[in-house]
């Protein structure tokens, strides 16, 4: 394999991951929480793309694209639903929808 | 042909209460009561046929035995409607069917006009019924049974006016007392059927031997314990006074000639038993001689006629318990059959009384009766006579039987011997006390508002009550011409096989004892004439004996406070304590306790879609580290 | 035959939830079932062969079939002598209920009847199964029918009543099932006749949490006075008389009959649960105010002195709670259904308001009288054989016990006389007015046959007795044997 060894890749892609984890643990905008999730969505892309690269298969390239389907899919409903929250007025902020506590 | 006779002597009382019970008011009341006076004479017809038929056999073939049907069975233990007809039981059948029939006869004009005339005949029926199945019982489990339904008999006809409370209470308390009686007769049976493996007469008695005398002891004891309580022996005497709540002639036949007499016929029949423990078999003597003085002592203060009768029962019986429990078993039994007569006729004499005067029971109310009812008054006399023991009516002869026999069983018999001596002197006094102050002197204000001092001129009574009376009138007279000691004895001869005496007195102790019975009976009917007779002398003042005579020595109030007032207390407490909190506080607890932990564990649910979220990052990480150490 | 037994009842439920027929109509109809269930019962007795040894491993009248196979689960149903007399009884006394029922027309009346079917349905199929998730499967399905019938009919506060009765009843369950999976798993079948015995104490104590809050046993008897006291008296009648039979059934067939050494070790501790709730029960009934609650608490102390004739351990004292069972499940019976004629003439069965009714109802009088009198065990009666048996085999275990059955004979006359006085004698109470008329033809044939069949019991107990366990029974010592051989 020609590059960086693939450590080097699941480095940046654990780096990656734990930058979204943060965002969405600690954000409070549904917006950067979306945010943060893409970036968690991608970095298990990369490790997946990195993986595939080093068996030679295309099983981790053909799941990194279904991936990229759902994320997408799931982008599209999030976002629609804060353009619906920022229309009715709604605070965005993630801390303030507590309705289903117990 | 005996034991034939034999069955239709059990059943016929029993169908005459079930045709009774059914047929309900479809019939009249009167034909009710002859329906049940005819059943029990029929009863009487086949105990004179058994009785007949056993006289014509030999020694040996005078034990019959026939099963019926088959009652408990298990694969140890079998248990059968079987009947005994043997010469003891045989005695037993015709004085309960024979006193038995006179006095449900006399029931008819005595009960007569009373509406629940119809269940009184049933239960009377009843009654008769399982009296001779107690005296019949060929195994101990079926004499238990009958106990047990004498007892229920007797409590339905205790409380027959059940609409005063005294009477209620007074069967209620006649029949605990004898269910103390037979839960001990029971434990004496779990003992004997798991010594001997059977409850038959004859099984147990041939292998009872073998058991040790500790078990030997607790199983007379328990039959003894029985016997007290039927019998109404100190201490277990206190239902009968009360029992007088009854009608009269139920006393006169349950309460005097019959059921209270089946603790003596249990002593006979099992005597066996009993000379294995002859402890038991002393305590039993001795139980009867302190009954048969402290119920004298008592019956002295008694105003109620029929109270001041049913000591003396109890007193008398105490007599059969001597006589029994020295091994006169003859003697004993016929002084039962003697007082039956007497007895019975005393009670019936009484009923008379009671009928003419409206229903008053107090005989400081009564005086002067002899010139009202002049037959009622010989026929107390009479009774009177045979029950102090003046010679030649039949109670000298039992009762003087039983009094030799004492003598002549060594140190302990001579003490018993003082005691039946010291209560023939009582006996006369309380029993002439109540003829003097009933039938004597000047008549009552109360006799005179009833007739104005003549006699009543329609007779002392109907024919079904006047008859009845003058047949035991005669019976008390010459019912004891049965035993004369030392001349002929055809009764002492006719149980010989089934209980042999073990006491056997001489000719002299015959004597003295006859002579001291008779002579101390005078000086007690001496003294009573001095008090009670035609001068009336003031009785000494002696308040506090009086006094604890009256309460009957307070056992009633030493029982209520050691068994009744505990059990109450108890039941309250713990129904308090433990059953409240249990079935309020455990579900109450429960609930709770479900609740709380649902709100615990609720506030996990904090709505933060954040903390979520942590959780599940932080459970992904864990699971990551557990499948890596895995690894 | 057996099967047809079960689900002769199931079936009749079905039609009567059906069929839109009027209050009285499907009242008649559902009685016609349970009469039909009696006659198949009776044919029944004329094919069971009341000679044949008793064996644990041979029921008769069986049927098998595979259910769960690979975990060896299968219907299994089947009668031995004891559990047939204990069918009947459930068969004689759901008829005088169903009976009472219709003749005091309940309300919602195709409801209420198909469940008294149903219920009936699943108690013979307790008394049957031979498989023991069959055996829990109609145990729960008691529970169901008579949830609703006391939460649905039930008195002022049914609420509370059912609650604690379904929740006392399923934490025992709950215990069985474990116990039956641990068993069925380590035994390798759900069978009864196939599986061997254990020795496990966890699970015994499983099976014994269940029975003894069925019974029940003290301490677990909470949920007794308000259930029998707020349900339909006809339902508290089959409670008090059938339902509580299935824990003897239970007890004798899964804990007795299956293990070795649990039975060695708790037999005292049972019996003495036992023996106070023996007492405790006497005691309780003797200060109870009406007529309910004497018989609930005379029920418990009951089941204390059958359980204590099972846990004798003894032929003689089995055969003596069986015929117990079968004596106090009619008296029980006909005691709820005479404190519901009461409650219908009087609005209540309490003492302090009746009293004096004997005067002028010959009837009553001579019913409740005759059934208190057996009900006390007066010697002579049903209840006096057995209770006399049963003192008889756990004097073999120790005399204290029989002592303490000897005494409460002493106290259940205390206060079944009591429950008589209150009821029929002295003066009479505000609710004995002359309208509280005498037992009418209809209650009558309720009534009669049950005290019929009590008198013909009493005349001849051993028609139960010598066909319970005929011949002898298998001891643990034999049956150890027995399984020690390959």
């Amino acid at each position: 394999m020609d590059g960086p060894d693939l450590a080097w890749y699941l480095i940046v892609s654990a780096i990656l991951f734990s930058i979204g984890t943060l965002g969405v643990l600690v954000r409070r905008s549904p917006l950067i929480v979306l945010l943060s999730l893409e970036i968690m969505l991608n970095a298990a892309n990369l490790a997946l793309i990195s993986f595939a690269r080093l068996h030679g298969g295309h099983d981790g390239q053909i799941f990194a694209l279904t991936v990229m389907a759902v994320a997408a899919s799931e982008v599209v409903v999030g976002l629609g639903l804060i353009v619906a929250m920022s229309r009715r007025r709604l605070t965005l902020d993630v801390d303030s929808f507590r309705l289903l506590r117990g | 042909m005996a034991i034939q006779a034999a069955w239709i002597c059990l059943f016929a009382p029993l169908a005459g209460a079930f045709a009774i019970t059914v047929m309900g008011e479809s019939i009249t009341r009167r034909t009710a009561a002859w329906l049940s006076t005819v059943s029990v004479f029929v009863a009487f017809a086949g105990a004179v046929v058994a009785f007949v038929e056993l006289l014509g056999k030999s020694a040996e073939e005078r034990e019959q035995l026939s099963t019926a049907w088959t009652w408990l069975s298990t694969t140890n233990l079998e248990i059968g409607m079987t009947l005994l007809v043997d010469p003891l039981s045989v005695t037993m059948m015709l004085i309960v069917s024979g006193v038995g029939g006179l006095i449900v006869l006399y029931s008819i004009g005595y009960m007569d006009g009373d509406p629940e005339e119809r269940r009184y005949f049933a239960y009377m029926s009843f009654f008769v019924f399982a009296m001779l199945l107690l005296v019949q019982a060929g195994n101990f489990l079926l004499l238990l049974a009958g106990w047990g339904l004498v007892g229920l008999a007797s409590y339905l006809l205790i409380g027959f006016w059940h609409e005063r409370k005294e009477a209620v209470d007074a069967a209620k308390k006649a029949f605990i007392m004898n269910a103390f009686g037979d839960a001990t007769m029971a434990l004496a049976f779990f003992v004997l059927i798991w010594q001997t493996g059977s409850l038959e007469f004859g099984d147990v008695f041939a292998r009872a031997e073998g058991m040790s005398s500790t078990l030997l002891n607790l199983v007379a004891l328990g039959l003894l314990g029985g016997a007290v309580a039927k019998s109404a022996q100190i201490p277990l005497h206190t239902w009968l006074p009360d029992a007088m709540e009854g009608p009269t002639p139920v006393s006169a036949l349950i309460h005097a000639a019959t059921m209270v007499t089946a603790g003596v016929y249990l002593i006979v029949r099992a005597h066996p038993l009993f000379e294995l423990a002859p402890t038991i078999q002393d305590l039993a003597a001795g139980l009867g001689a302190i009954t048969l003085v402290v119920a004298g002592l008592i019956a002295l203060v008694q105003t109620d006629i029929k109270r001041v009768i049913a000591y003396s029962t109890m007193s008398q019986i105490g007599y059969m318990f001597v006589g029994v429990g020295l091994g006169a078993y003859a003697n004993g039994m016929f002084h039962l059959m003697t007082h039956a007569f007497f007895k019975a006729l005393l009670f019936m004499a009484a009923g008379l009384v009671i009928h003419h005067l409206a229903g008053e029971q107090d005989i400081r109310q009564m005086g002067g009766l002899r010139r009202v009812m002049p037959k009622t008054a010989i026929a107390f006399l009479v009774g009177s006579l045979a029950l102090v023991g003046i010679p030649p009516l039949s109670g000298f002869f039992s009762k003087d039987s039983i009094l030799a026999s004492a003598l002549a069983s060594g140190g302990y018999g001579q003490l018993l011997f003082a005691a039946g001596a010291a209560g023939a002197l009582l006996t006369g006094l309380y029993t002439f006390r109540l003829f003097f102050t009933v039938f004597l002197g000047q008549p009552s204000q109360l006799v005179l508002d009833r007739d104005h001092g003549e006699p009543h001129h329609r007779g002392e009574g109907p024919w079904t009550m006047t008859v009845p009376v003058a047949v035991l009138t005669v019976l008390a007279v010459v019912g004891g011409w049965l035993q004369i000691p030392d001349v002929w004895h055809p009764f002492g001869d006719w149980l010989h096989d089934v209980a042999e005496p073990l006491v056997e007195p001489s000719v002299a102790q015959d004597l003295l004892a006859s002579a001291l019975a008779v002579g101390v009976a005078l000086i007690g009917i001496g003294i009573a004439w001095v008090f009670y007779g035609a001068r009336r002398r003031d009785l000494p003042r002696a308040a506090a004996l009086r006094d604890i005579l009256e309460h009957k020595l307070y056992v009633d109030e030493l029982y209520d406070a050691v068994f009744y007032r505990p059990a109450v207390w108890m039941a309250g407490m713990w129904r308090r304590t433990i059953e409240e909190p249990l079935i309020g506080g455990s579900i109450a607890g429960v609930s709770l306790g479900a609740r709380r932990a649902g709100s615990a564990l609720g506030e996990t649910q904090t709505g933060y879609l954040r903390s979520y979220a942590l959780a599940i990052a932080g459970a992904a990480a864990v699971l990551v580290v557990v499948f890596l150490a895995v690894q | 035959m057996t099967t047809a037994l079960i689900f002769l009842p199931f079936a009749a439920a079905v039609v009567v939830w059906l069929l839109p027929l009027p209050g009285r109509a499907i009242g008649s109809l559902a009685l016609l079932a349970a009469l039909a269930e009696v006659v198949l019962w009776l044919v029944a007795l004329f094919q069971f062969d009341f000679e044949q040894q008793f064996d644990f491993a041979s029921p008769q009248l069986a049927d098998r079939q595979s259910w769960f196979s690979d975990l060896e689960v299968s219907y299994h149903v089947g009668f031995y002598g004891f559990s047939f007399w204990l069918a009947g009884l459930a068969v004689v006394v759901s008829t005088a209920a169903i009976g009472y029922a219709l003749w005091a027309d309940r309300e919602r009346a195709r409801a209420y009847h198909g469940l008294l079917l149903f219920l009936l349905g699943a108690i013979v199929g307790v008394f049957t199964a031979q498989d023991l998730l069959l055996f829990y499967v109609f145990f729960e399905a008691m529970l169901i029918p008579l949830y609703v019938l006391v939460g649905v009919w039930g008195g002022a506060r049914r609420l509370r009543a059912t609650a604690t009765f379904v929740i006392y009843t399923m934490a025992g369950s709950l215990l069985m099932l474990a116990s039956i999976i641990a068993f069925g798993i380590s035994q390798g079948t759900f069978d009864l006749v196939e599986s061997g015995g254990s020795d496990s104490t966890w699970i015994f104590l499983g099976f014994i949490a269940a029975f003894a809050v069925k019974a029940p046993l003290f301490p677990f008897h909470g949920w007794l006075v308000d259930a029998y006291r707020e349900s339909p008296p006809e339902v508290a009648a089959i409670l008090s008389g059938v339902v509580s039979k299935a824990a003897v059934y239970g007890l004798l067939r899964i804990a007795i009959a299956k293990f070795g050494e649990p039975l060695d070790e708790f037999q005292t501790t049972i019996l003495a649960l036992a023996a106070i709730g023996l007492v405790y029960g006497s005691l309780l009934a003797f200060r109870a105010r009406d007529v309910r609650t004497v018989t609930a608490y005379s029920s418990m102390a009951q089941m204390g002195l059958i359980v204590i004739g099972l846990f004798s351990l003894s032929e003689i004292g089995l055969n003596g709670a069986i015929l117990q069972s079968v004596a106090h499940g009619l008296i029980s019976a006909t005691l709820f259904l005479l404190a519901g004629m009461l409650e219908l003439r009087g609005g209540t069965s309490a003492f302090a308001a009746l009293g004096g009714l004997a005067r002028g109802r010959p009837a009553l009088a001579t019913i409740l009288m005759t059934t208190g009198v057996i009900a006390l065990a007066v010697p002579g009666s049903v209840a006096f054989a057995g209770e006399f048996l049963i003192l008889v085999g756990v004097y073999g275990v120790g005399w204290g016990w029989a002592a303490v059955g000897a005494g409460a004979i002493v106290l259940a006359a205390m206060y079944m006389l009591r429950l008589i006085s209150g009821v029929l004698h002295g003066r009479r109470g505000p609710a004995a007015t002359d309208s509280a008329r005498d037992l009418r033809p209809a209650e009558l044939a309720l009534l009669v046959p049950l005290v019929g069949l009590l008198l013909f019991l009493s005349a001849w107990p051993a028609a139960i007795t010598e066909r319970s366990f005929p011949i002898d029974f298998p001891d643990e010592a034999a049956q150890a044997q027995a399984e020690a051989e390959p």
